[in-house]
């Protein structure tokens, strides 16, 4: 997830043109390679119940740590005698949900925290800056350490825990965006006429910040679903038996040894996923968000 | 079906003469490499260093709860007695103390080698041991293992080098109280030392022993190194001892196979197979004292029912679940007596036709009989953070199903775990005893009615009578009798289900020679060298 | 200028304050009660208010606040519940060196391969290599560090066993060790950084050489390596430390994860056995010490941009 990124934007005149439209062709490819993978997962997170031959927390003891490819379950079966095709599928629906979820409450609170910063002035507006530094002052994993600390262990306190990580960088990123919004002539002008504040916050601004933070959100998924499936790992995040991709890498990570697959399968999948989620993220900054480069 | 497991085995074995190589690269340059660094070889002796796995609270043995700690205790502390093993028996030996005379069944006299001295210096005779004990016995802050001076009368200073410890009744647990069950009762601390840092003295001890304490990096290691003057001559062997402590078996393990240390602490049986393979290590281990149980709540229905909970105990497969939950280690169990117990424990147990068994029909009789006859549902509290995880909740759930109940697992951090199975909040749960030596401190504390560890909150007067009678007495043979009608009366009624006695390892690289197991969940340096 | 400094200072004390404040919220808020646990068996209602009293538990809470930052700034931050252990010894002594090595090696690692690669792609621009440079940044930047931390050890420790796969030893005690220990954590963590890098260096040197002042330095006849390391990465330094700035927080993060697969007695491990212990008092400390070092550097790091680019001076 790089901030600052290279730009051969097409349209640059000279011999890098030609380079330029090679790069960005092969890049192309990749985009749409991308979002097919994207898509699958999704569709198959969606569509999981009917597509998994067995139940996620399905025991069959009698058949525990069964390479894949060698009996009735595809990609062989955990410690308990988990099929792991099947909660590797249900762990995409968790990733996906943990990683929409936490965006979610990230985005909202990081809208209101941003716009309040962004159209209030002098002190006030010094403070919720500073607000927004402490915010930022802490790593998402380590906030999100500390909130499961006071909210427990589970899924929704994991939602939770990364929504409100992930409010810092969002409100940055609206404040910025209120700011440039605030300075265009329309805004003045409207204040101007004497329409109310409020009908030019709703108006005016709210729908030029919204559509640039919804491109950062998208953005943001796969950093959510690292950011949870880390904390999964950890032993902090969602409790067993949860098909939970990190979890079932901490699971796995005892019998690497004499049965890789436990983790290499969930971890596999986590690297897919977070690549392509990535590769999609890229693209899509690069066709909404032409100013590069800004936080 | 292809044997990746072998294969993959083979592929380590195989490559273990590239890793030499490399080994033997990297020490080059190490050895170059030491004039940089400040890694003093020492003349003879040795380093040792050993990855732990077991959690550390404390290193002042009056107050630990940990077994974990109590390993490393064995090697900084002496105490009056310690635990011996030929292989075949368990025995209690004078440590501290060279000779032991017991006069009436009542009054221990314990006379001290002399000259022995803690590691600031100050003298290890009669008054320190004195004080020690009472430290246990009576001190503030009171010792959460003052219970077992429980009976004690008196101890007395006769001469500068005899101790008298004098009971109100014939104490047949003091073996036991003075060397085993989770911090040693009988454990002599330097006062010197205790008064000098306070509450701090855990993080700072001084005793006796083999090896004198450096220094402690929380969550990181903690360094012991030779004491010159230790009492039994020639030993220790060792200049210096590390124990890495770590939280993550995995990387133990992997730290002991590529050679990175020099033993391991203990290990979680999922990886006892591929120890046990690694040609350049060796595995000790054998069943030790303890058992595992599913607990039942006798205090609330459903299991307030006896014949619901004689259903369970006769319904579990136990060599299934030491299969599927344990990887195949231990030994079904059918009384809570273990073969440690040497004087009590009954190798054919298993023919006797006492105590708990698989016996499908006798579950079914016995469910038959019982109060709900629909579906039972139960809550089965487990946690992930115990020593087998939840492996023993998912095994059992299955065959729970097959005499119509139908429990739900409620997986929860070790800290709620244990306030509410404190709190009785649960209708099973499964647990385990450990490092017990004898069966006084495996069923007294756990079933007697009262009891401060009897969770499932059973209550049978015959019992308490059996068992209270066991302890005041020290003819074996009487003890043997009131255990086995004990035993057979618990068994019986059901508190629990018992499972199996599992073995307890530990794991040396092949290099460390002169280690001595003793089936009580210790890792003693004393004789340890390696070469 | 000491003006653009002391407001700069100013404003991070101010921020400080937040998250001090936030921290010992989280102390008060978090769920079962510490002195319970400290007192273990010793639990009756009496010692219970002994000890609150003790502590000044049962004061107001701004009064315990104040009381607690005077504390924290001198040092003393209190012992653990169980095992008494001396937090400010544990943290800041033992624990913070760890994570600063590991996060200095991931760093110095990530640059002195990342730039060198990105001189590589953008000078064999469009071509096969710079191809498979992009799909591999692509892969490191989203790839799960803990994952391959994971495979790492198990490839490179036990199986070829060229590194130690745990266990810290510090370089200034002991080189070659330190660096061996350091070696499979430090590649872990850098892995994100080093495709970063590698983008930026890339990106910023296409540019540059298309400034006329290359096109004139070639004219001069200056040997080509030194029209592209030296002429060609003078702008490199800015966008270096701006990213240093700005993905601070990410190196933070991924120390914790790095030390928790490689046993690592740092910070990020201290925190995450804190919490499973529920030793708050720790994890009070080590966020507060986390957003202090972020703080801290990001002062630092806005302090050296006058330096670095005379057009950020202030006026």
């Amino acid at each position: 997830m790089a901030d600052i990124r290279a730009t051969s934007s097409p349209g640059r005149i000279g011999p890098s043109s030609l380079g330029a439209l090679a790069w960005f062709a092969r890049a192309r490819f990749f985009l749409l390679l991308a979002s097919s993978v994207l898509a699958a997962f999704v569709l198959s997170a969606v569509f999981a119940p009917w597509l998994t031959p067995y139940g996620p927390v399905e025991q069959d003891m009698s058949s525990f740590m069964q390479p894949p490819l060698s009996g009735t379950h595809v990609l062989g079966t955990d410690s308990f005698g988990r099929d792991l095709l099947t909660r590797t599928i249900y762990g995409a629906r968790y990733a996906l949900t943990i990683g929409f979820g936490a965006v979610l409450v990230g985005a909202c609170g990081g809208l209101i925290v941003g716009m309040a910063a962004g159209l209030s002035g002098g002190l006030v507006e010094w403070a919720l800056m500073r607000f927004i530094d402490a915010l930022l002052a802490l790593p998402s994993l380590v906030m999100a350490i500390a909130f499961i600390s006071i909210l427990g262990q589970g899924l929704d306190k994991v939602v939770l825990a990364v929504g409100v990580a992930l409010i810092g960088p969002f409100s940055r990123t609206v404040r910025a965006d209120v700011l440039q919004v605030k300075a265009q002539a329309f805004v003045e002008a409207a204040g101007l006429m004497g329409i109310g504040r409020l009908a030019i916050v709703r108006r005016h601004i709210l729908p030029n910040v919204i559509f640039p933070l919804a491109v950062q959100a998208t953005i943001r998924i796969s950093y959510a679903v690292l950011v949870s499936s880390g904390l999964s790992f950890l032993g902090i995040g969602v409790a067993p038996p949860t098909p939970d991709w990190g979890l079932m890498i901490a699971e796995g990570r005892s019998f690497v040894s004499f049965a890789p697959w436990i983790a290499g399968v969930p971890g596999t999948a986590l690297a897919i996923l977070l690549i392509a989620l990535s590769v999609v993220g890229d693209g899509v900054r690069e066709r909404f968000d032409p100013k590069l480069g800004r936080q | 079906m292809v044997d990746h497991k072998s294969i993959l085995e083979d592929h380590v074995l195989g490559t273990l003469n590239r890793r030499q190589l490399m080994r033997g690269l990297g020490a080059g340059g190490a050895i170059l490499a030491s004039g940089l660094g400040s890694r003093s070889a020492y003349a003879n002796g040795g380093e040792i260093r050993l990855a732990w796995i077991n959690h550390v609270d404390t290193l002042d043995p009056h107050f630990t709860g940990f077994l974990g700690a109590v390993k490393i205790h064995n090697n900084i502390y002496n105490g009056l007695l310690k635990v011996e093993y030929d292989g075949k028996r368990v025995s209690f030996v004078p440590d501290l103390a060279e000779t032991w005379d017991i006069r009436d069944d009542k009054v221990h006299t314990f006379k001290l080698r002399p000259g022995v001295k803690f590691h600031d210096g100050t003298p290890c005779d009669a008054e320190a041991v004195k004080w020690s004990v009472e430290r246990v016995w009576k001190g503030t802050p009171k010792s959460p293992h003052a219970w077992k001076y429980k009976e004690l009368a008196s101890v007395e200073v006769v001469d500068p080098l005899t101790v008298r410890l004098t009971f109100n009744k014939p104490y047949a647990f003091l073996p036991v109280a003075l060397t085993g069950s989770t911090g040693r009762a009988g454990t002599i601390v330097s006062r010197a030392a205790v008064e000098k840092y306070g509450d701090k003295f855990g993080r700072n001890p001084v005793g006796t022993g083999p090896f004198k304490f450096v220094s402690w990096r929380e969550n990181d290691s903690i360094v012991l190194e030779k004491n010159p003057d230790y009492f039994e001559k020639g030993l220790p062997k060792l200049n210096k001892a590390t124990f890495l402590l770590m939280k993550e078996a995995s990387s133990g393990v992997a730290a002991v196979l590529s050679g990175q240390v020099d033993g391991m602490s203990d290990s979680p049986v999922q990886f006892v197979k591929q120890l046990a393979a690694a040609p350049n290590l060796k595995v000790y281990g054998e069943i030790e004292g303890n058992y595992i149980f599913v607990g039942m709540n006798c205090m609330r229905p459903p299991f307030d029912d006896i014949n619901l909970r004689r259903a369970v105990a006769f319904c579990l497969n136990r060599e299934i679940i030491i299969k599927q939950a344990f990887f195949d280690q231990g030994i079904v169990a059918y009384t809570p007596i273990s073969p440690p117990m040497t004087d009590f424990y009954d190798p054919n147990v298993a023919k006797s036709g006492r105590g708990q068994f698989l016996d499908l029909e006798k579950a079914k009789a016995f469910r038959a009989k019982a109060k709900n006859q629909g579906t039972v549902e139960v809550v089965f509290l487990a946690s992930e953070q115990g020593t087998y995880g939840t492996r023993l909740a998912q095994t059992v759930l299955p065959m729970l199903e097959a005499i119509n109940i139908k429990a739900k697992l409620e997986v929860v951090e070790r800290a709620a775990w244990v306030s509410r199975r404190n709190a009785r909040d649960f209708d099973m749960f499964d647990a385990n005893w450990w490092a017990d030596l004898d069966p006084d401190e495996t069923v007294h504390p756990e079933f007697h009615s009262g009891a401060p560890w009897n969770y499932p909150g059973w209550s049978n007067k015959r019992f308490d009578e059996l068992v209270d009678a066991a302890q005041v007495t020290l003819d074996v043979a009487k003890r043997k009798a009131y255990y086995m009608e004990a035993c057979d009366i618990l068994m019986d009624e059901a508190p629990i289900a018992i499972v199996s006695h599992m073995p307890v390892f530990k794991i040396f690289s092949k290099k460390v020679t002169g280690f001595k197991y003793i089936p009580v969940d210790s890792l003693n340096l004393h004789t340890v060298g390696i070469g | 200028m000491l003006l653009f400094a002391l407001g700069k200072v100013l404003q991070t004390l101010m921020v400080m304050m937040i998250v001090s404040v936030v921290s010992f919220t989280l102390l008060k808020l978090a769920p079962g009660d510490p002195i319970q646990i400290m007192l273990g068996e010793e639990y009756s209602p009496k010692a219970h208010e002994s000890l609150v009293k003790e502590l000044g538990l049962d004061r107001p809470l701004v009064e315990q606040y104040v009381h607690w930052i005077g504390n924290f700034a001198t040092g003393n931050w209190g012992v653990s519940y169980v095992g008494k252990a001396p937090i400010f010894q544990y943290a800041f002594v033992e624990a913070l060196p760890v994570t600063l090595t590991l996060a200095a090696s991931a760093l110095g690692l990530a640059i002195l391969i990342g730039v060198p690669l990105g001189v590589l792609s953008a000078t064999r621009k469009d071509t096969a290599w710079d191809a498979v440079s992009a799909v591999f940044t692509l892969t490191a930047t989203a790839f799960p560090s803990f994952y391959l931390g994971l495979i790492l050890i198990w490839v490179f420790g036990v199986k070829l066993g060229l590194f130690p796969t745990l266990g810290f030893v510090p370089p200034w005690k002991d080189l070659w060790g330190g660096l061996m220990h350091m070696t499979l954590p430090a590649v872990t963590l850098s892995t994100y950084f080093l495709a970063m890098i590698v983008r930026l260096t890339r990106a910023n040197l296409i540019e540059t050489l298309q400034q006329p002042y290359i096109a004139a330095a070639r004219a001069r006849g200056e040997p080509e390596w030194r029209v592209v390391w030296v002429h060609g990465l003078r702008n490199i330094l800015m966008p270096l430390v701006t990213i240093l700035g700005l993905q601070l927080g990410a190196l933070l993060q991924g120390a914790v994860l790095t030390e928790t697969v490689f046993s690592l007695p740092g910070v990020g491990q201290m925190i995450t056995q804190a919490v499973l212990d529920r030793e708050y008092a720790i994890v009070q400390a080590g966020v507060m010490l986390t957003a202090c070092l972020f703080i801290t550097t990001n002062l630092l790091v806005d302090l050296a941009y006058p330096y670095l680019d005379p057009r950020l001076r202030p006026r």
